[in-house]
């Protein structure tokens, strides 16, 4: 089976690799993006199975991302995690009312946010599991 | 203000003061324009039209005397300058209005043009000065609050980094390490991590302090909360080699409270004891009732460290507090985690302190209110002074059909249950305050005042309904299920209180067996 492919949206170069490194270990393969205008045009191209999300971007902050892909038809059904170091309490509600599917305020547990990309992915290839 | 006439109110009930007044108000220089009136509801009428630029009062009034006058000008007009014209006997009562907010007074009789003419001015300027301090300190509150919000997004960043690859360091993920290597990896995850949780104690103090933290309440299992609070402590604890004990009295009902910020309060007492408490020591939280104060629950966090010397006892959950003689290896934080933990007691309605004997430990208590159902049930499970005949306990339960739950997944139960809230009689039926849900699985709770006939009409309603609730669908999967109360014979004498208490008891073990049952299921 071919490895997903996740998408990381982040301004910051470091926090890319590090991420990168984290995903390529766990067998996912990676695309990056560093604001939000290369987020969607990448997106449309490469259909990303995942989106990992940074809110505060340049050309088009992490919600206007959220809220093109939920206006298309072919991208909205991509889970995206937010994973910003913005403060939960004003940040978050909105974030998952925007179609995000989960959110994580930075420094993110790793093994967590594993967790959740893993289940993220497999509710998306094999449809709902039962309860 | 030179340029503009004056506008004057004067609330002045004797004809011949209010002439003089308005007198020696025209022989003054400034352009000034007087509105006379005699009582003091007309006054707070004027007020709410326009505001003047200062409130000439006098205190003995027919609709208001004395110190009441005062009070009642100064609560309706904060921002305006108030001058109180006193008689020659009652300085006394004008030096009182003077502490609280009054700005002068001048004694009738010996009124001068010039005199008014300064007093009022005087009292304008030393008004707008109040009003711009109290502005500028308003400002600066806000601009620290947002500086704080400011700060601590941009050194989470950093922050980040630090955190990301120390850990792929620390897996593995760019080669192999050494053992001392590995050391000393975890050293610096240690410290990135507490200052991950200085930044976010700063942010959380500075909302607190601005009044900016929200409390949801629940109906909380306290028991369970604590259990939660010790397990996420527990391997801080073992890496110390300091016992984590919990001793729950098992009779404690439900409290009414926000579960995640009373686990913010438990974990931040659990860890100041593991930090003070020496190796091979102890930490036990408890809970308990206490028969003279039945409303709330007693949660203690006793400690066998250093214990607190009593002139530090009122100190400890003051901002920035830190022990100056800790005698011990472990880093100081940031002095606010007592602040925080007191803040969000406070926010609840409890109380929190500290009990200490230097040298052999602590013991932080605070308090929690708990949840009665007897209250809550009584107007709907009585009629006429008599237990209704059938009482009904009506099960709503949610279950996401999906794994991982969706985000909005809390949303959608929020709003299933203010549609549920829409389907019973507020009279004779209660929708219980939601309990804490034990995982993603959400579960309401009715008691209908009904036989389980009707309780049948009643649940096709509620399934009508909340099947309506476009969230719901393909996303949840909803169970309504009723069980029949047993109501108390009311012919054993007892009184209504004590058959509301009986019916409470039952229903509250009702609940427990209810949510207990599918906690079970889930785990």
């Amino acid at each position: 089976m071919a490895n997903s492919k996740i998408m990381i949206v982040d301004d910051d170069p470091d926090l890319r690799q590090a991420l990168r490194l984290r995903l390529r270990a766990n067998h996912y393969d990676t695309l990056n993006a560093a604001d939000g205008y290369s987020a969607i045009a990448l997106a449309y191209k490469e259909r990303p199975d995942l989106i990992i999300l940074d809110l505060g971007l340049p050309a088009g902050d992490g919600f206007v991302v959220l809220d093109r892909l939920q206006k298309d038809d072919k991208l909205s059904a991509i889970p995206v995690i937010v994973l910003t170091a913005r403060d939960p309490q004003s940040s978050e509600r909105r974030a998952l009312q925007s179609g995000a599917s989960a959110f994580f305020q930075k420094p993110a547990d790793n093994a967590e946010l594993l967790d959740v990309i893993r289940a993220s992915l497999s509710q998306v290839t094999s449809g709902p599991l039962p309860s | 203000m030179s340029d503009q006439a004056t506008h004057v109110l004067l609330i002045e009930d004797n004809p011949g003061d209010a002439d003089l007044v308005r007198l020696r108000l025209v022989e003054g220089k400034s352009a000034v324009d007087v509105n006379c009136v005699n009582r003091l509801s007309d006054g707070l009428d004027s007020l709410k039209q326009r505001s003047p630029s200062v409130i000439l009062l006098d205190l003995n009034l027919p609709d208001s005397q004395g110190a009441e006058t005062f009070r009642k000008v100064l609560e309706n007009a904060p921002n305006v300058p108030v001058v109180i014209l006193s008689g020659q006997d009652d300085e006394a009562l004008a030096m009182k209005a003077l502490h609280q907010g009054v700005q002068d007074y001048l004694v009738k009789g010996s009124i001068s043009s010039s005199g008014l003419d300064r007093a009022m001015r005087y009292a304008v300027e030393r008004q707008a000065l109040l009003r711009s301090l109290e502005m500028s300190r308003k400002q600066q509150l806000e601009f620290k609050n947002q500086f704080l919000s400011h700060v601590s997004h941009e050194l989470r960043t950093p922050l980040t980094c630090i955190h990301q690859f120390t850990t792929i360091l620390l897996d593995g993920l760019a080669g192999e390490i050494g053992a001392e290597q590995r050391d000393h990896l975890k050293t610096i995850l240690k410290s990135v991590n507490q200052l991950g949780a200085m930044v976010r104690d700063l942010l959380e103090a500075s909302r607190a302090e601005s009044g900016k933290v929200r409390i949801e309440p629940r109906c909380v299992a306290i028991g369970e909360l604590i259990r939660q609070a010790v397990a996420m402590m527990q391997p801080i604890a073992h890496e110390k080699e300091v016992g984590l004990e919990v001793g729950v009295d098992t009779r404690i009902p439900f409290v009414y409270g926000d579960p995640g910020r009373i686990l913010e309060v438990l974990i931040n007492l659990i860890e100041n004891g593991i930090k003070f408490t020496p190796e091979s020591g102890a930490v036990t939280v408890q809970a308990t009732l206490v028969p003279t104060d039945p409303d709330f629950v007693y949660i203690s966090v006793t400690d066998t460290g250093c214990g607190i010397a009593p002139e530090a006892r009122a100190l400890v959950f003051e901002r920035l507090y830190q022990d100056p003689n800790a005698v011990d290896n472990n880093r100081k934080g940031l002095g606010l985690g007592l602040y925080i933990a007191k803040e969000l007691v406070s926010l609840h309605g409890g109380r929190i302190w500290v009990a200490s004997e230097p040298g052999s430990g602590s013991t932080f208590s605070f308090t929690l209110p708990l949840y009665s159902l007897a209250k809550l049930l009584f107007p709907v499970i009585t009629y006429q002074e008599r237990l209704r005949d059938d009482i009904v306990l009506v099960k709503v339960g949610m279950r996401p059909l999906c794994k991982p739950v969706r985000a909005n997944w809390k949303e959608t139960c929020q709003r299933c249950l203010e549609v549920l809230q829409r389907c019973v009689y507020l009279d004779k039926d209660l929708v219980l305050p939601p309990m804490t849900a034990s995982g993603a699985d959400e579960t309401f709770l009715v008691v209908a005042s009904t036989d389980l006939d009707h309780a049948n009409i009643m649940m096709a309603r509620i399934r009508e309904q909340l099947e309506k609730v476009p969230d719901l669908k393909g996303t949840g999967e909803l169970e309504v299920s009723a069980l029949a109360v047993p109501v108390p014979d009311r012919s054993a004498g007892h009184s209504l209180e004590e058959q509301v208490q009986e019916v409470a008891g039952t229903v509250g073990e009702m609940v427990r067996t209810v949510l207990g049952g599918e906690q079970g299921s889930t785990e």
